[in-house]
């Protein structure tokens, strides 16, 4: 309690409230556009961080952090197209329920979904952040690997209509992952000699390719046969306090599945979203309507991302352990104002790691009024002639490609992702589990292998801690509980 | 007609080369830094982009070009124009070993070493509840197969420092390969690994313990610690962080660089920004910086050869 008037003394000033306003309404915005994800949006504000203080940074940089989470699903909502990974998810129910010409209340769920998982994470955090630091490392290679691969489940339910075909596509995501560096030996695979690819594939350009660019191609393809499908009653209406007050075991499922994938270190938003969504989609109520614009959907991936932003900061400034590239920039922040985040921070400035948190709280708060007003903006923007905001989008997205890490064969991949994602559409083949084998692959595989390692090649050694186990079970039970039930169902 | 046009293109050309020179720098400059934003490279590199832009009167863009091991990156910069416009800042490994370990297409004398800008040597560390006090404890352990050293991917500079510290002290200790950073400190805080090569931020970021430090000096920060050539096993090992151009960049602007980063290294917000963020400004310049570059890619060379690492 007495962090909490250190951090408010320390904090509470006009220049941190700016600070967050200004890093919220970038993060928004950065994050809404397809490309310009959160690691990005924080790069680009890094050279302002040399003549700002420690708190004002922190405000900025945290506020571009938690809204960026938020602003990629605007963009998943209304134009198909995630504006951040951490906000594939949000396309498989926001996006239809835009199209059922309800994409004010998409956006309303998304928002309120966002708030609800950040406050809800800060409540955890700001109770429990000191035990939460030491649970965190408990999760070795083996539990984080098992964790991955309940992730992976989310596969089977995104793949409507055909399940093998979405595994396919979920093994070319993981596949894909493998090209370029191996973490654990060094060597350069499956570059077939081209310089360009030895770095591997970046996720960005295929997200933006499979989705966004695709979506543009599709839409030019139907711009001329016939007239596109029209996402009307764009801007923000809140849902029903009757509607959100069934769905608060959503709500909380959500945020707790994101407050406890952030604390783990490595693991990240785009992970906890597929594992909420399968969850929800195993254990709601409403799940026969997962996929159609369920707002059960849209809460299973908004809620747990932002949850995932305040749990983050626990392993970040508690163990000066970064678990993402935006946390890595956040820990680079820091440094450069001369705090080191970790052991002296939590046990000498602990009003530091409070103050984070309350510039969290109010980066949500800010945010949840920014998404209120933005979205008649939002609603200029979708107003304007088809053929002109196609091409802004496919101007923006190859642009975004291209500034993530500089390399040239992004635009090309890009592109190839676009016409990969618009030829798959055509034959039936679900995009998003390529994206969900991308995002997962690199820490799938690398968790496995480092494991192995340490376990001597025993893979039993390796599996049979009990952490794993447990999530294995979980994941398992998620995979057959259907199955199952229907089963009980038919018998009765 | 057409030779005249072409001469007269000739011509130009070398005037607006020799106007270049003369002028040098009359542009915005690139400083390609192959890790991420926010990474340990990343910090020193905008803190001396920042003295750099003082000194030259230009605006200079940090770029950062990340994958394998920041080879990604150096192989971009040495294809680039030999121009004076196109910089690096770079550290030991992705300059001394990756090209070793990777076959690049760039080597020892792909570039212009310019200057040595920043070096920190490694601790070797232990977890904060570790028995292992003192490197005969450190022995002790290893011998009874109980030490697993976590580091970053095989070839790294903690798997060197592994590496030489094996060699050094007779011992074989278990190397844990991890995607390094946070993910070796997961591994020392839950306890998977007994200990790794750290920089002197392993206490006041994770509260570690450090066994030794591996170069010839004690350090300012941690005067406690004793070097290993007081233990009796006299192994150095450092990251280093320097200033590269292309290979080819003309003799006139290395003088400007040179002298520029010279005057950067010594200057008094350098300074304040290093020691806030807690890092080491080690300044060497052009003649002797390149000797002991050739020297220490060598040496690297030589050592993952040894170690079997080369295939």
């Amino acid at each position: 309690m007495t962090h909490l008037l250190a951090a408010i003394e320390q904090f509470a000033s006009i220049e941190v409230l700016l600070a967050v306003i200004v890093g919220c309404l970038w993060g928004t915005v950065a994050g809404a556009l397809p490309g310009i994800g959160t690691v990005s949006a924080l790069i680009v504000a890094l050279p302002f961080a040399f003549g700002m203080t420690t708190e004002t940074s922190m405000a900025l940089f945290l506020g571009i952090y938690v809204t960026s989470v938020y602003g990629g699903s605007i963009s998943a909502i209304l134009i198909n197209t995630p504006g951040t990974p951490q906000s594939a998810a949000t396309v498989f129910d926001g996006y239809p329920m835009a199209k059922a010409g309800k994409a004010d209340l998409a956006i309303g769920w998304a928002t309120l979904s966002s708030l609800i998982g950040g406050l809800f994470s800060l409540a955890v955090l700001i109770v429990a952040a000191p035990s939460l630091a030491r649970v965190s490392v408990a999760f070795g290679p083996a539990a984080i690997f098992a964790l991955i691969l309940f992730a992976l489940t989310c596969i089977a339910w995104v793949s409507q209509g055909s399940t093998v075909k979405g595994l396919l596509a979920g093994m070319i995501g993981l596949w894909l992952t493998t090209i370029g560096p191996d973490d654990l030996t060094g060597y350069t695979r499956f570059d077939f000699g081209i310089p360009a690819l030895a770095g591997g594939l970046s996720l960005i350009p295929v997200l933006i390719g499979l989705f966004a660019l695709s979506e543009v191609f599709h839409r030019a393809a139907y711009y001329f046969a016939s007239k596109p499908p029209d996402v009307e009653n764009v801007g923000f209406r809140l849902p029903q306090f009757s509607e959100v007050r069934m769905r608060i075991a959503q709500f909380l499922k959500s945020s707790a599945i994101g407050t406890f994938v952030g604390i783990l270190p490595g693991t990240g938003a785009t992970a906890a979203t597929f594992i909420s969504y399968s969850e929800l989609r195993r254990s709601s109520p409403r799940r026969e309507n997962f996929g159609k614009g369920e707002p059960d959907g849209i809460i299973a991936s908004e809620a747990s991302n932002n949850a995932v932003t305040g749990g983050a900061l626990i392993p970040t400034l508690a163990l000066g352990i970064p678990g993402d590239g935006g946390t890595v920039v956040l820990l680079g922040v820091m440094t450069i104002q001369g705090v080191v985040p970790g052991f002296d921070l939590i046990n000498n400035n602990p009003q530091i790691l409070t103050g984070a948190f309350l510039v969290v709280l109010v980066a949500n708060a800010v945010m949840f009024v920014l998404g209120a007003a933005g979205a008649r903006v939002f609603a200029r923007i979708m107003s304007i002639p088809e053929p002109l905001l196609m091409g802004s989008i496919l101007v923006l997205s190859l642009v975004g490609a291209f500034v993530v890490r500089g390399n040239p064969i992004d635009l090309i991949v890009a592109v190839l992702a676009g016409l990969a994602g618009f030829g798959l559409r055509f034959v039936g083949y679900p995009v998003a589990p390529i994206v969900i084998g991308m995002a997962l692959g690199t820490t799938f595989e690398g968790k496995l292998r480092q494991g192995m390692i340490s376990a001597r090649g025993d893979f039993w050694e390796f599996i049979l801690d009990p952490i794993a186990l447990a999530i294995l079970a979980l994941a398992a039970l998620t995979i057959a509980a259907p199955g199952i039930s229907r089963r009980l169902f038919q018998k009765a | 007609m057409k030779k005249l046009l072409g001469y007269l293109g000739v011509a130009s050309l070398a005037f607006v080369s020799a106007g270049a020179l003369a002028d040098y720098p009359d542009r915005t400059l690139s400083l390609m830094v192959p890790f991420g934003a926010g990474g340990g490279t990343d910090v020193p590199a905008r803190f001396f982009a920042a003295e750099l832009e003082k000194i030259l009167g230009q605006n200079i863009i940090v770029s950062n070009v990340e994958g394998a091991g920041g080879t990604v990156g150096a192989t971009q910069l040495s294809k680039a124009d030999p121009d004076g416009y196109s910089l690096g800042f770079m550290p030991v490994g992705t300059t001394t070993t990756q090209p070793h370990l990777k076959k690049t297409s760039y080597n020892a004398d792909s570039w212009t070493p310019i200057c040595m800008v920043s070096q920190g040597p490694f601790y070797l560390v232990v977890g904060s509840d570790s028995p292992i006090q003192s490197i005969d404890d450190y022995i002790a352990a290893a011998q009874g197969d109980l030490i697993r050293f976590a580091g970053a991917g095989p070839g790294s500079m903690a798997h060197v420092a592994q590496l030489t510290l094996d060699e050094k002290l007779g011992v074989t200790t278990q190397y844990i390969p991890t995607k390094g950073g946070g993910d070796i400190a997961t591994e020392i805080n839950g306890g998977r690994a007994e200990a790794t090569a750290w920089f002197s931020d392993f206490a006041s970021r994770f509260g570690w313990r450090a066994i030794a430090i591996m170069s010839d000096q004690r350090s300012e920060q941690h005067p406690d610690v004793p070097t290993m050539a007081e233990l009796g096993y006299d192994t150095q090992v450092s990251v280093w962080f320097g200033f590269f151009a292309p290979a080819g960049t003309p003799d006139s602007i290395v003088e400007k660089l040179s002298s520029s980063c010279e005057q950067a290294a010594a200057a008094e917000s350098f300074k304040e920004n290093m020691a806030m963020a807690n890092r080491l400004i080690r300044y060497m310049g052009t003649e002797q910086f390149t000797s002991f570059f050739k020297e220490a890619f060598d040496l690297n060379g030589q050592l993952l050869r040894e170690a079997g690492l080369l295939k």
